[in-house]
């Protein structure tokens, strides 16, 4: 079904934290503010790579109006972070490894102080050499970045034999994809509010992605234990990835406990672009080969992530792009292998499609050469090598059948975009049209074998509010809007009657992190368990308070209704006061993992096809996105305006992605420090059409419901780009973004003019 | 709050001089300590970025009377120089008499920017996006020197920018625009203007190109100015690729003539962010096109040979 306002129809509604972002109302966390609160900033390495010789902090501490001035010796606990593998200092020891290591922080009483403050610390360097590229990094001249060398994770995969394959090869392609640094450049920048509080407590007000999580490392960074600190989320103007690692958190809760005084730091672009994680760079080659028919016997992958100074979630996001490398194919046979090096350019780290985009983009590149060797239409290609829907997963594991890859091909096949392709008349002999495709599987959640707890609450609050109570963050997705309508369409509620609390570790259980395309799934599946218990029990207490029977009873807009719904028999409000003990349901479960013991492998598959038309200025080789179309089979539908903005959100990063964005990099050193030279698209880069069709059908006797939409839709437009690019122009594209150099041709338009039909 | 390197700038003191003449009397006075401003648009990027400090002295156009706005007088517009961008583009005599100046402004910035950035300070920039169509419009430039209001045409002002910087303390209060009518002589005019950049929209220019001339009935081109900027490029006319188009009926051999002299005679200033040589063919190409559409189909002279070099 095409989804749009129309096809929508109820269900098309303003979402409840709309009205209040559009008009500039909402207070984000960054614009919160205290009586008597410091200033945080934090001094940063204005080297890519230098041993730190001294730090001297007098003078600093000197200054009238300064409250702190703190470096490594100040830190109570582990002077370290990261969410999986804690290898970044808070505060630097003896050595900085990228321009935006901390290296001293300190709060003042304005942020001209504290400006002055950060000038007036003296640290002495020694710079050393910098290591800015991640195959030299992996030689033994290259100076060792970490104990354990530059290497931070190698990963490989593979079955049936390569070189065989390729000897029995018609067609070998070999090419060498390579993706830019792409920033995650959220609308609000780092930043938070660190207040301590009566009794040792500690409340962060600060956007993260996992609040739990980053309770846990600013206990183990602060040395209390993790009930002394709240950590509050949401609401978030922004994230993709970006926010889910700490930032400025640390800095603001070290200050703030330091001073006894409420602390706030929110970095500038600047500073953000120079301290941020980005997308990981990866350079992908890839010689995949055909029999005369066009089925592929051998794909052979080699992948090099640049992951930066420190890990983060560096070793995940390459297993991910291992994971994701082979698609929704199948093959002969398969080797995989990928390294996560160690550099001093900034810190890669996890970024909305989590390496799938990279990898994607690099595969659909190699089917696209490999059916035109062949002489074969590039999408029947694809279908001859699908995979079926028993199929294992990408590595081998078993995972859960859906019939979603031939769904979304199918729709793309038969959709007017793909079928009109060859309609390519322009207005002009230097503008080229043209028309390209690619195909996407997806995995949501974290894989086997890591920690992926999920779960929520309901609860009838007094005030007679149904409380529904999740650990998730809000950043603009979403998920306030279709929780609600959740609420509605399963349980009968008004929307008066809902109460959402998210994003509150004092008051909300663990319901895992706001990553992976998983916290609508993990909605639906909490509720799914509760609906039942919670319901049963709100009757039973009614039918007690009104003496009639629970069969002459049901739940509805306002409160308990008779049967038939004519009658309100007893407000929320009535039920709350009435009961004896408090109606509240709580559940946890795990996010459904593969059987098949393989770290990180998925379970829960999602699948697209993008077409993309786009229009090509050979004068100036600029290439303009004309239309889109998307279909994702990705389950139920749980709130149409949500699943629409995560289709075309993440398609105009993808936009991004594909044509003007990179963090351009010399020596370590950012050349795009803010956003007047890194290119993110405009309105105007975005204004096509977009077709979204979302095939909801499911297997019968599927149980995990809609899966989630948050990454996928960011993830084949780049490679379908380049297909139309191809299509408009004959010249291939293998390094992102496009460079417009490569595309532009010498006006020989007009003689082409004269012979044009 | 966001604490950035922006907050580094200490206050400078604003003077808000009542005409053009004690504006520059406090030029004169500050010399190097004071800056004029107007929209402030760029000045404040550059401070932010640290290319250009803070001055201790500000001095505020933005008081100064009779600088803002257009009239159109018989045979001319005249544009003050504190009109804000967003005005000068929606201003029905510049639609009507200099659509490719519509087009330049409307590539500049975003609307809110325009809004506040002054046509002066986009051309006192040097780099203005909008100069290269001053350049080839045959605009003058009126200064306030001090001593009596002084009038240049743009495109000889920008050629000695090419040499030297402009005395800091004159003051841009206005441009005059001629109308140039079609003629029995001249019966066909024409003239465009094109930004690439690294986006659609809100994006710096990577090239500007400006060309302007009119067509005789027999075919001939009467007159051409061609100009081309971009980025960190002062933007400068081609007098190489004039020349050899003046008087001349283009055909396709002839274009291919104009397309090398323009890759030979444009100078583009560097960045990270495109090579010269795509800055070259872009603006070479656009050139060459703008020449193609204005002419009509090349005439049937070099149709069969190969395409042009």
């Amino acid at each position: 079904m095409a989804l749009n306002k129309t096809t929508s129809g109820g269900r098309w509604r303003i979402r409840p934290d709309g009205p209040e972002k559009v008009t500039g109302k909402l207070a984000y966390l960054t614009d919160m503010s205290r009586d008597g609160m410091l200033v945080g900033r934090v001094l940063r390495s204005p080297h890519p790579h230098a041993g730190i010789v001294s730090i001297h902090t007098e003078k600093a501490k000197r200054i009238p109006g300064v409250h702190a001035v703190i470096t490594h010796a100040d830190i109570p606990g582990m002077n370290r972070f990261g969410i999986v593998n804690p290898d970044q200092p808070v505060l630097c020891e003896d050595r900085v490894r990228y321009i935006g290591d901390a290296v001293a922080a300190v709060a003042a009483e304005t942020p001209e102080i504290a400006a002055q403050a950060l000038e007036s610390i003296e640290v002495e360097y020694v710079v050393l050499p910098v290591v800015d590229d991640p195959v030299k990094a992996q030689t033994k001249q290259a100076p060792k970045l970490h104990p354990g060398g530059n290497v931070l994770h190698r990963n490989q995969y593979g079955y049936g034999e390569v070189t065989s394959g390729f000897a029995g090869c018609t067609h070998i392609v070999e090419e060498t994809y390579l993706t830019p640094r792409q920033m995650h450049t959220y609308m609000e920048t780092e930043g938070g509010l660190f207040i301590p509080e009566e009794g040792g407590r500690l409340t962060v007000y600060s956007p993260t992605q996992h609040g739990y999580k980053d309770r846990m490392q600013l206990a183990r960074i602060l040395g209390l234990p993790e009930f002394n600190i709240r950590v509050v989320s949401s609401p978030i103007g922004g994230s993709f990835g970006g926010k889910d690692e700490l930032n400025v958190q640390p800095y603001g809760a070290l200050l703030a406990l330091v001073t006894g005084r409420p602390v706030k730091i929110h970095n500038s672009r600047w500073e953000s672009v120079r301290a941020g994680l980005k997308r990981h760079p990866m350079r992908i080659a890839m010689k995949t080969g055909v029999d005369d028919s066009g089925r592929i016997l051998a794909h052979q992958v080699s992948i090099v992530a640049d992951t930066g100074a420190y890990a983060t979630l560096g070793a995940e996001v390459l297993n991910f792009a291992i994971e994701h490398v082979t698609g929704p194919y199948r093959y002969d046979s398969v080797e995989v292998e990928g390294v996560s090096v160690y550099t001093n350019n900034g810190v890669s780290g996890e970024f909305r499609g989590f390496g799938g985009n990279q990898a994607i983009f690099a595969l659909e590149g190699q089917m696209d050469r490999l059916a035109e060797k062949l002489g074969q239409d590039p999408w029947e290609f694809r279908l001859m090598n699908m995979r079926k829907p028993e199929d294992p997963g990408p590595l081998g594991q078993t995972i859960v059948r859906t019939d979603g890859a031939m769904q979304v091909w199918k729709s793309l096949a038969g959709s007017s975009m793909w079928l009109d392709r060859q309609d390519r008349i322009t207005d002009n002999p230097w503008l080229r049209k043209g028309t390209g495709a690619a195909f996407v599987m997806h995995g949501s959640g974290l894989g086997f074998g890591i920690p992926d707890p999920a779960g929520g609450m309901l609860a009838l609050a007094e005030d007679g509010k149904i409380e529904a109570i999740f650990g998730y963050e809000e950043f603009g997705q979403g998920l306030i809007a279709t929780l609600e309508l959740m609420l509605i369409e399963q349980f009968g509620f008004g929307t008066e009657d809902i109460r959402i609390v998210i994003g509150d570790t004092d008051l909300v259980p663990h319901s895992g992190s706001s990553t992976a395309s998983r916290a609508t799934s993990m909605m639906w599946k909490s509720l799914q368990k509760l609906r039942g218990p919670f319901l049963d029990r709100m009757l039973d207490e009614a039918s007690k308070l009104l003496s009639l029977p629970t069969e002459s009873l049901r739940v509805g807009t306002g409160g308990i209704w008779n049967r038939s719904g004519e009658h309100l028999l007893l407000t929320y409000g009535q039920l709350a006061q009435g009961v004896q003990e408090e109606i509240r349901f709580q559940t946890h479960f795990p996010f459904p993992a593969s059987p098949t013991k393989r770290i990180g492998a998925h379970y829960l598959y999602t699948y697209s096809a993008v077409a993309v038309e786009v229009e090509v200025n050979v004068l100036t080789g600029r290439v303009k996105v004309l239309k889109q179309y998307h279909a994702v089979a990705a389950g139920p539908v749980m709130n149409p305006q949500g699943f629409l903005g995560q289709i075309e959100g993440g398609s105009g990063m993808a936009v991004g992605f594909a044509l003007s964005e990179d963090s351009v990099m010399d020596s370590g050193v950012y050349l795009t420090r803010n956003l007047d030279t890194y290119m993110i698209p405009t309105y105007t880069d975005l204004n096509g059409e977009i077709e979204v069709h979302a095939i909801e059908d499911l297997p019968e006797d599927d149980e995990h419901g809609p899966r989630g939409v948050g990454e996928i839709g960011s993830v084949g437009v780049a490679p379908a780009i380049a297909a139309a690019v191809y299509h408009a122009t004959g010249k291939r594209i293998s390094k992102l973004p496009i460079d417009p150099e490569s595309l532009q041709e010498v006006p020989d338009f007009l003689v082409k003019a004269v012979s044009r039909p | 709050m966001a604490s950035g390197q922006e907050d580094k700038m200490m206050s400078p003191s604003v003077w808000h001089p009542r005409d053009a003449t004690e504006a520059w009397t406090f030029k004169k006075l500050l010399d190097a300590d004071a800056i004029y401003v107007a929209g402030g648009t760029l000045l404040r990027t550059q401070w932010e970025a640290g290319i250009a400090t803070m001055p201790k002295h500000l001095i505020d156009l933005s008081s100064i009377p009779g600088l803002k706005g257009i009239v159109k007088e018989e045979h001319s517009i005249t544009i003050g120089a504190l009109t804000p961008l967003g005005d000068c583009r929606k201003d029905p005599h510049v639609i009507r008499h200099y659509p490719m100046l519509a087009d330049a402004i409307r590539s500049i910035a975003a609307s809110s920017v325009r809004n506040l950035a002054t046509v002066g300070g986009n051309i006192a920039s040097r780099v203005g996006d909008s100069l290269p169509v001053f350049i080839v419009s045959q605009a003058e430039f009126e200064w306030n020197t001090g001593l009596s209001p002084m009038t240049e045409d743009a495109s000889q002002w920008a050629e000695r920018l090419q040499e030297q910087l402009p005395k800091a303390s004159h003051l841009l209060t206005r441009v005059h625009l001629p109308i140039i009518e079609e003629t029995e002589l001249v019966p066909k005019r024409f003239g465009a203007f094109h930004k690439v950049g690294r986006r659609e929209a809100f994006t710096q220019s990577l090239v500007t190109v400006a060309i302007s001339g009119g067509i005789k009935a027999d075919g001939k081109l009467a007159e051409i100015r061609i100009a081309a900027g971009g980025g960190q490029t002062i933007p400068h006319r081609l007098p190489a690729a004039e020349k050899l188009l003046k008087g001349q009926i283009p055909n396709r051999e002839l274009l291919g003539e104009v397309h090398q002299a323009v890759m030979n005679g444009y100078r583009p200033k560097s960045d990270p962010f495109a090579t010269d040589e795509y800055r070259k063919k872009a603006a070479a190409n656009l050139i060459v096109m703008e020449l193609w559409k204005a002419c009509g189909e090349p005439s049937g002279a070099g149709r069969e040979q190969d395409g042009v070099k």
